[in-house]
């Protein structure tokens, strides 16, 4: 079958398929990958990242909402005039900058014009970023317009350096590359990019965990008490999304009175406000229309809540002290307040000062951009219905909504997180420019209007801004630290980026899936936060957590979970929603009225009985695809409940919310459900426990609730839980094959397992993540016996032929660097200070000249011990009437090999410039650093059953069955009893009748039941084989032929060989170096220190064991 | 803080030799991008002659390499 003719297939199943994959491998397709589940995983990120530029044009919204900047400068009389006039200048009395950004472009990576030497291909490739150690980025400019008051807009393409392109998205080469394309650019025929290169380490943002967006979240806090004397710890909270995805956080505080106030965070600093100053800021409104707006209509059910009533009058009646009658007023009084925070011109008035604050801080979601009237109502229904839940949440007559519970919970993608922080650097570098023009003024003496200025302000002024926003950018991604005016609505400062290390594929894949709740959160001393709660079924993994500190902090994604990343168009739902009888007469009854919002926007209130009817009318119509619903839109419908969640129906439509699959019955077809909905629908596990008129929905899948790697577990449900867990971090922790294009990659560590296998216990989903193209580890015969003594504990014995023949056989590659422009800084050809290679005229000893060739770098293929040369560079200078460089000492800077272990030179790279006219300044040496499995490497099943090798045990001395054959490994039985690791027994009988019939064997979760059960299935396959039905066999003991009293277990087992070795580990010493002041041994293995005896290994000796001599020393 | 590891004697007939480079010492490197040998002096740009590419791989040496096999 050529692959070219047909469209390559994408259906996978548990078989082994090796021809299949053999021709896959061979000829990698030219149309699409085979495994779309892989590259569904990073989608995530990839998308997010496109939205920036792509369709969905963030970058665009967020010019937009930085708007014009305009700067004022006037004579110094004028200014102590503005002082004494509180509604500003008139802008007569000065000259006015105004500048703003009209366009960003980001262009894919390229070699820079001052290379005139390539000639073919002038891209540079994410390959060569690795190989260079270099940044994979593309030049970032914007067009700049600025004009002088109300002259012509003038325009100036600026450059603003290189930003870091994620992989494989609309700003990279490899976008729509087929795998075919991709192998022939050096990478994985698989490659799903997702992720940075910077100085050739591959970085990734990490999704982090925030507020459901555009909902107004009812909080209980202790510590709002502490915020002064009548505060309680009643609060609503709403995270306010603008349309570039950029947030700000309003809340209500509840005061002890009944008053209620608005706070919210402006560059890094808090402010309050009444929140009745804000209501009649937004609009021209009355108390009347603010009473009815919270309590309800004359005549509703809702003036009858007293506690709500009486609590609106206090509120109307304290603010009358402010005495500000009308919208305008107002917003004069909130501008003059808030001027000087702003950041607004001098002369703007106060009344549009108030504006500005209305657009930039209240409720930005409904309005952030020339916010019109109507938004202005958005906002200020949506301000009444959040004081009117406050209320009822201070009433007791609604639950809080619990902020560790994913239904209110969004995730922080990427991409969006990436275009914040470069939104916020074009505003810092706006803002900078007024600092540039007043040193331009100071100097020259002009002001904005002289024909020089105009002349001068691209070519002198601009320059004397930092427009390097590339490297600002660069240093967020390879530090993680976010280095923010703002904050950025967010709750930390660093750990946004991880590196992601591609230890084996497990490890390197999980990196994507990954969510964290966020480094705020892993200080607190409560476990609230850490708890697995039913709401995440289906979102994220239960079993997939570290152990330790990070437990439940950092979770990863169910393998069906997705995260959207634009906006839907929901422009027909308001019309729909009318249609249905949604009308904007309320009540604060909700027995009367509940709300229904979309995306955090009243669209209107309906009587609870016609809710339910809504929402199962949008639902059919949305999976049904009528009406223009679309299907990824979450309806939120919360019943009417005695204290329970404040009731309404909450439409979500926008990009970052967690979406999965499952079957909507009445349609029969796929219907995605968020985690806000989910809590409120019948979802049927399986299809035996759907209740007829009860169940509106079913899973497609039981499994879909785990994560990729979770999934990998066989028999995983035999299990007790922890042991699961265990297996995720091990998988991860394997030495593996971490890709095939690892004659490109220049990682400081890559871990490579020889003799990969695939497991013949796998389920079908091991095939549909393309998991053989990375094998993890062996199949092994494993008997579970206590034989020679060695298998204490934990420990396990290798059969020495079956490490003789290749069993778990494994290399390091390390990669170093030889830099000698340390400091890089200084950029040009003739700031070159050394070379490498030896000096003319140098002594040059035999064990040197041995080690390295004539250009001072060793020989590929030779072997190097601890203190070998590695390369030999000598320093230089320019000699301009030579035309070359010239050495003037005759000696030779030799760098050596440090590391103790023997190793092998595989590669040499010799690193150019960009510009492609520099001599050699870097080599990357990749170094091979054999590891045969010695006694003391650690070991695993896939069950969390963990052992170090205690003995090569010689072949002849292992026991032996009646059919001959001798097991790879032997452990112990007391591994089982007190671990319940059931799945390894399973295990090990499907592995063992696997191998006997040729079969791959279907290891899901959740296929057998008491009915139909599992040592039953696999126990008849291995009596069709002719072997014992239990898995058990007599065996005879290779020393004394004798056969054992018991049947021993015998069965197949994949076992994964752990990256942690004795050889890295181990830690000896007798004298060494000593610590200046105290004299004591040093600490640390690499420097040749001893391992400290603590308090605690001290009260072990001296009681313990009754050495009171040695009591002194201590 | 001093290290006191066991160093190995230096031998002393371990002379050496002294490098005369001459006008062309050039050794040959192969182009990461499309194989070409290319010959580079010492302080030459690094670049491929042919397409101006900016890693070269060293070659495996033409000399015995040869180990202890234990
Ligand atoms: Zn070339």
């Amino acid at each position: 079958m050529a692959p070219s003719r047909t469209s390559t297939p994408t259906q996978w199943s548990a078989d082994f398929d090796t021809s299949r994959r053999e021709r896959l491998f061979r000829n990698p397709p030219r149309d699409h990958t085979a495994y779309p589940a892989l590259v569904d995983a990073t989608q995530p990120h990839i998308q997010s990242f496109n939205a920036l530029l792509g369709n969905g044009q963030l970058l665009a919204a967020a010019i937009r909402d930085i708007g014009t900047k305009s700067f004022l400068h006037q004579r110094p009389e004028a200014n102590a005039a503005a002082a004494q006039d509180g509604e500003g200048l008139e802008p007569a009395q000065g000259n006015r900058l105004s500048l703003r950004i009209r366009e960003v472009f980001v262009e894919k990576a390229t070699i820079p014009p001052a290379n005139k030497y390539s000639t073919k291909n002038r891209e540079i490739y994410p390959a060569e970023c690795r190989e260079r150690h270099a940044t994979y980025r593309g030049k970032l400019r914007i067009r700049l317009e600025y004009r002088v008051n109300a002259g012509q807009w003038q325009e100036s393409v600026r450059d603003m350096g290189q930003i870091p392109i994620m992989l494989k998205t609309n700003r990279c080469h490899l976008e729509n590359c087929t795998p075919a394309q991709l192998v022939q650019q050096k990478e994985e025929s698989e490659e799903f990019g997702g992720y940075f290169i910077v100085n050739g380490i591959e970085k990734l943002i990490r999704m982090l965990i925030v507020s459901r967006r555009n909902f107004p979240m009812a909080i209980v806090r202790g510590s709002f008490v502490d915020r002064g004397g009548t505060y309680t710890k009643y609060g609503m909270q709403i995270r306010s999304v603008r349309p570039d995805q950029t947030s700000q956080t309003n809340v209500l505080h509840y005061l002890a009175d009944g008053n209620i106030t608005f706070r919210f965070s402006w560059r890094k600093n808090e402010y309050l406000v009444p929140v009745m100053m804000i209501l009649k800021a937004l609009v021209e409104t009355n108390d009347r229309e603010i009473f009815e707006g919270i309590v309800g209509n004359l005549g509703s059910q809702g003036v009858e809540n007293t506690f709500m009533a009486d609590r609106v009058e206090l509120l109307l009646r304290t603010y009358k002290s402010y005495n500000l009658l009308g919208k305008a007023r107002t917003r004069a009084y909130l501008g003059e307040k808030f001027r000087p925070v702003l950041g607004v011109p001098d002369d703007m008035k106060n009344e549009d000062v108030g504006t500005e604050f209305l657009r930039k801080v209240v409720l930005v979601h409904l309005g952030n951009v020339d916010v019109s009237q109507s938004q202005d109502i958005d906002k200020f229904k949506l301000l009444l219905f959040m004081i009117r839940k406050l209320y009822s949440l201070a009433a007791g007559d609604c639950a809080v909504d619990n902020p560790d519970a994913v239904s209110n919970q969004e995730v922080l993608l990427p991409g969006f997180l990436y275009g914040m922080l470069i939104k916020e650097k074009f505003e810092d570098w706006l803002r900078s420019v007024q600092g540039a023009c007043e040193d331009w003024i100071r100097t020259s003496g002009a002001t904005f209007t002289d024909p020089g200025f105009l002349r001068d302000f691209t070519s002198k002024i601009l320059r004397r801004t930092n427009e390097n926003i590339g490297s600002l950018v660069e240093y967020f991604l390879s530090t993680g630290n976010l280095v923010s005016s703002t904050g950025l609505d967010l709750q930390q400062t660093s750990g946004y980026t991880v590196v992601a290390e591609k230890i084996n594929f497990y490890r390197f894949i999980s990196h994507f899936r990954m969510v964290h709740r966020g480094s705020f959160f892993a200080q607190l001393k409560t476990t609230t936060v850490r708890k697995l709660l039913p709401e995440s079924w289906g979102f994220l993994c239960p079993v997939h957590t570290p152990d330790g500190s990070p437990c439940g902090l950092l979770n990863h994604l169910a393998h069906k979970c997705k995260v959207t990343t634009r906006d839907l168009d929901v422009s027909p739902i308001p019309r729909l929603l009318a249609g249905l009888g949604v009308s904007d007469l309320s009540s604060a009854s909700t027995d009367e009225k509940v709300v229904v919002q979309l995306d955090g926007r009243i669209m209107g209130f309906c009587a609870p009985e016609q809710a339910h009817t809504i929402a199962d009318t949008l639902r059919y119509w949305k999976v049904q695809g009528s009406h223009d619903v679309p299907v990824e839109l979450e309806i939120g419908y919360i019943q009417n409940s005695k204290g329970g969640q404040y009731p309404g129906i909450y439409l979500f439509s926008q990009a970052a919310r967690m979406i999965r699959p499952v079957k909507y019955l009445p349609l029969d077809a796929e219907d995605s459900v968020g985690p806000f909905e989910q809590p409120y629908m019948s979802i049927a596990c399986t299809d035996n426990e759907i209740e007829s008129g009860e169940s509106t929905h079913v899973e497609y899948d039981p499994t879909n609730i785990l994560s990729i790697v979770a999934n990998q577990t066989p028999f995983s449900d035999f299990n007790q839980s922890p042991r699961n867990m265990y297996q995720c971090q091990m998988g991860k922790q394997a030495m593996g094959t971490p890709g095939t294009s690892l004659r490109y990659r220049t990682d400081n560590k890559a871990y490579l397992l020889q003799t990969g296998q695939t497991p013949i216990v796998r389920p079908p989903l091991y095939n549909e993540y393309g998991l053989d193209n990375f094998p993890n580890g062996v199949n092994a015969v494993v008997a579970v016996i206590s034989y020679t003594g060695y298998d204490m504990d934990d420990a396990m014995i290798i059969n020495k032929s079956a490490h003789e023949r290749g069993f778990g056989h494994g290399t390091i590659y390390k990669t170093k660097i030889v830099r000698l422009n340390e400091d890089r800084s200084k950029r040009s050809a003739h700031a070159v200070t050394k070379l490498f290679g030896f000096a003319a005229n140098s002594h040059v000893p035999a064990h040197v000249r041995a080690k390295l060739d004539a250009d001072g770098l060793p020989y590929i293929g030779s072997q190097i011990n601890e203190g070998d040369i590695l390369a030999s560079c000598y320093t230089v200078t320019w000699e301009p009437t030579k035309h070359g460089f010239i050495n003037r000492d005759g000696q030779n800077e030799l760098h050596k090999y440090k590391d103790p272990e023997t190793a092998f030179i595989e590669e040499v790279r010799v690193l150019g410039s960009e510009t492609g006219n520099e001599p050699c300044q870097a080599i990357s040496i990749k170094l091979r650093v054999p590891r045969a499995p010695v006694i003391g490497d650690k070991f695993s099943s896939r069950h969390g059953q963990k052992g170090v090798c205690s003995q090569k045990w010689p072949a002849v001395d292992m026991p032996f069955s009646e059919s001959g054959i001798v097991p790879d490994i032997i452990i112990n039985p007391h591994a089982f009893p007190s671990r319940m690791t059931i799945g390894m027994f399973v295990e090990s009988l499907a592995g063992k009748s696997g191998a006997l019939h040729g079969l791959a064997q279907d290891a899901s979760p959740w296929r057998f039941d008491e009915d139909h059960t599992a040592g039953h299935y696999f126990g008849e396959q291995l009596r069709a084989a002719g072997y014992n039905y239990h898995g058990n066999e007599p065996m005879y003991s290779g020393i004394t032929g004798g056969e054992f009293a018991a049947d021993i277990y015998l069965g197949v087992v994949f076992y994964q060989r752990l990256r942690h070795m004795v050889n890295d580990k181990f830690q000896v010493r007798t004298t060494g170096p000593v610590t200046q002041l105290t004299g004591q041994p040093i600490k640390g293995r690499a420097r040749g220190g001893g391992i400290r005896v603590g308090e605690m290994e001290r009260d072990m000796i001296i009681p313990g064991l009754g050495c009171v001599r040695v009591a002194g020393a201590f | 803080m001093s290290r006191e590891a066991y160093v190995a004697p230096t031998s002393a007939f371990n002379t050496g030799t002294t490098v005369d480079p001459g006008p062309g010492l050039t050794t040959q490197y192969i182009c990461g991008d499309c194989n070409q040998k290319v010959l580079l002096k010492q302080g030459d740009g690094i670049r491929c002659k042919e397409c101006g590419h900016r890693i070269l791989y060293k070659e495996r040496t033409k000399r015995m390499v040869q180990f202890e096999a234990r």
